[in-house]
């Protein structure tokens, strides 16, 4: 039993060195041949390693958002269809009261106004998204001053004239210097900077440093009085919950006392959206999931062009041959012997074009996290993978001729030219 | 041989013949002609024997040949090889029969080029399942028998043909078979190197293996002992040869 094996595996050594010694006769047509199954495994390594890295940056800036949160906004729901009784979204400061109030689990909540800005400083100035907050956003989205301080409960009650940047703004309008306890003018009117943010990085190449937060009070009063429809109203609410809290069960409740606060009945279409990171989630897996079959599927034609390549070459190859294929029946060689011959030929030449493609996948992939900022992980699995899939491809497609191969008859074999 | 045969009751040396045809046929269709390259050849050799198959060109000496190689699948009749019957055994069979049996030697050499004359003698072995080592070590012996222990590293292109057809007959014989095929096997050699090739098989004659070898040549023919000849597929004489040719070692 030991032996038979040790007789198999000598058998694939001499198989790997016959294909070794024909592919170098051909050198050329060889390393062209191959060149067909680099480019596929390369295009294919590539887009499983994209479309992985498009799922780790989604979760990545659903993450950044924080964790384990429900987002309230004034936008009637039209998910359901049905009647709609109201012109337009609803979302009130003391339905963020009430929601706090009253349902259970929540850890914080972040009533928020949102307004295009205009900083202006010694000559430099920058435009950015401005958010009028309370201390809870810092709470809800894992946000930290990193030098300064954040709002706080003073801050809002007395609509202070303080401003907390992001690195980015920080950045534009003061370079390398630490703005903390400078004034700057937001809109003409002067405003003392109290923080700068932690960094956040950037998703999807959207820059999370790139804001400017004050207090929501402030806002209200200065930036959108006039835009807002009600002198309570928010533009968004974030509602974050404890750790193994039910977001499903917590949006229900949630939905339940909106419904009941605005009067909505049966079918009738909210005038609000709860959307959760949960959802958030589950949504952008699937979509990066598409994305990433659809990567692959394009991807996979290159492959397969790359194997007609090698069956193309290995049915050559095995005509070019046939006396030598007659030749070594007449000498004893079995119908698989034959057979294994040109197979571990046609699987030689696909790893290597594996291993070289598996190569310029890692290169390209580390050129795009280093200058595109995007994450393209080319794990040992996928690696690993690579090569056992070139293998299958060469068996795959040099199978047919190799299995023609083994078929000729020895006497004809031996007697063509 | 002749010993073991005088042990045994009279006859029992026809039933074990080395090679057997009964009724042997071979036919290949032309063109909605039937061409009768082998018509009905019955015929016994033993072992130790020296034939030399010959007649003129089309007369079927290949086609012959090339079935008691099992290379070829006779139309009707059989072949029988050391008392094995071929005609029920699968392809696998009778691969593994001519690599432990059976040593070919061709008109053209057939040796496989960028190949090194070591690498081409120890091809056989590969199939009878021998490692790297056994296998270097068995063809290295049998190429300086044949007077090439340094030539071993050298391809069929640096060879000349005289050395080609003698690396050819090592790697016949490095599986040690029973029986020689020799198919013009000074075809494409000068008269020179043919008589070398000749005495080579006048040697291995004489050290016991049974020596097969078409030609159309008389010279060649006579150095067997026993010369069958072929007319239009059918075997017209069968006679032993009276004045045998010697090289002088
Ligand atoms: N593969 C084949 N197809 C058709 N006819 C063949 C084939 N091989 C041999 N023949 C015919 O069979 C006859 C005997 O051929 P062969 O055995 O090669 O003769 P020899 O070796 O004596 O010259 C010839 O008429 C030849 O044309
Ligand atoms: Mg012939």
């Amino acid at each position: 039993m030991i032996g038979n094996l040790g007789q198999k595996a000598a058998g694939w050594v001499v198989n790997v060195a016959i294909a070794m010694t024909a592919l170098r006769t051909n050198l050329m047509r060889s390393i062209l041949t191959t060149l067909g199954v680099m480019i596929g495994v390369f295009a294919v390594t590539l887009a499983v390693a994209v479309g992985s890295g498009a799922q780790v940056s989604v979760m990545q800036s659903i993450n950044a958002l924080g964790s384990n949160m429900a987002l309230v906004f004034p936008q009637p729901d039209t998910g359901e269809g049905g009647r709609r009784s109201f012109d337009r979204g609803r979302l009130t400061m003391r339905d963020a009261r009430a929601i706090e109030k009253q349902i259970s689990g929540i850890s914080d909540i972040a009533p928020q106004l949102r307004s295009n800005i205009q900083l202006v400083v010694a000559g430099r100035n920058a435009s950015t998204n401005a958010i009028g907050a309370t201390p809870g956003y810092g709470k809800v989205s894992n946000l930290v001053a990193e030098s300064g301080r954040f709002i706080t409960e003073a801050d809002v009650r007395s609509a202070a004239r303080v401003v907390v940047l992001g690195p980015t703004v920080a950045r534009k309008l003061f370079g390398d210097f630490d703005p903390v306890g400078e004034t700057i003018r937001i809109n003409r009117a002067p405003f003392s900077v109290i923080g700068i943010t932690e960094s956040k990085g950037s998703s999807f190449g959207n820059d999370n440093d790139d804001i400017a937060l004050m207090p929501i009070s402030t806002m209200r009063q200065r930036f959108s009085g006039d835009t807002l429809a009600g002198p309570d109203d928010l533009q968004m609410l974030f509602v974050g919950f404890e750790d193994g809290v039910s977001l499903p069960q917590a949006k229900r409740e949630m939905t339940r006392l909106l419904r009941e606060r605005y009067r909505v009945r049966g079918k009738d279409i909210n005038p609000f959206t709860i959307r959760t990171t949960e959802e958030f989630m589950k949504e952008s897996a699937q979509v990066t999931g598409i994305f990433q079959i659809v990567l692959v599927a394009i991807a996979s034609i290159s492959l397969l062009v790359g194997g007609i390549g090698i069956m193309n070459i290995m049915l050559v190859s095995v005509t070019e041959r046939t006396r030598e294929i007659g030749l070594r029946m007449a000498l004893g060689a079995k119908r698989s012997d034959i057979r294994n011959q040109f197979l571990v030929e046609a699987a030689v030449l696909c790893v290597i074009g594996g291993a070289m493609g598996l190569i310029f996948a890692i290169a390209a992939g580390t050129a795009l996290t280093v200058y595109a900022d995007f994450p393209v992980p080319i794990g040992v699995g996928v690696g690993i993978g690579a090569i056992i899939f070139s293998a299958f491809i060469g068996l795959l497609f040099g199978g047919y001729p190799a299995v023609r191969a083994s078929r000729l008859s020895p006497i004809e074999a031996l007697r063509s030219e | 041989m002749t010993k073991t045969r005088m042990n045994l009751p009279a006859g029992i040396h026809k039933i074990m013949a080395l090679v057997e045809t009964q009724d042997l046929v071979k036919n290949y269709e032309l063109g909605g002609e039937t061409v009768r390259a082998v018509d009905g050849v019955s015929l016994s050799i033993d072992r130790g024997e020296y034939v030399a198959i010959m007649g003129a060109s089309g007369s079927g000496k290949s086609t012959f040949m090339n079935m008691i190689g099992c290379l070829d699948i006779p139309t009707s009749g059989d072949v029988r090889i050391d008392g094995i019957a071929t005609s029920d055994r699968d392809g696998d069979a009778l691969a593994e029969l001519r690599n432990q049996k059976i040593g070919f030697v061709f008109q053209q050499f057939n040796l496989l080029a960028r190949t090194t004359a070591l690498d081409n003698v120890a091809v056989p072995l590969i199939y009878a399942g021998l490692g790297g080592d056994e296998r270097r070590a068995k063809a290295q012996a049998k190429l300086q028998e044949m007077g090439l222990g340094d030539r071993l590293d050298h391809s069929p292109a640096k060879l000349s043909g005289g050395q080609q057809q003698r690396v050819a007959i090592a790697r016949a014989l490095v599986t040690e078979p029973v029986i020689l095929l020799a198919d013009e096997p000074t075809g494409a050699l000068d008269s020179k190197t043919s008589e070398d090739i000749m005495q080579i098989f006048q040697t291995l004659n004489d050290q016991g293996i049974t020596i097969i070898v078409v030609t159309h040549e008389a010279e060649i023919a006579n150095h067997a002992k026993r010369r069958i000849e072929f007319r239009d597929g059918k075997v017209i004489e069968d006679i032993a040869v009276t004045k045998r040719r010697k090289v002088k070692p």
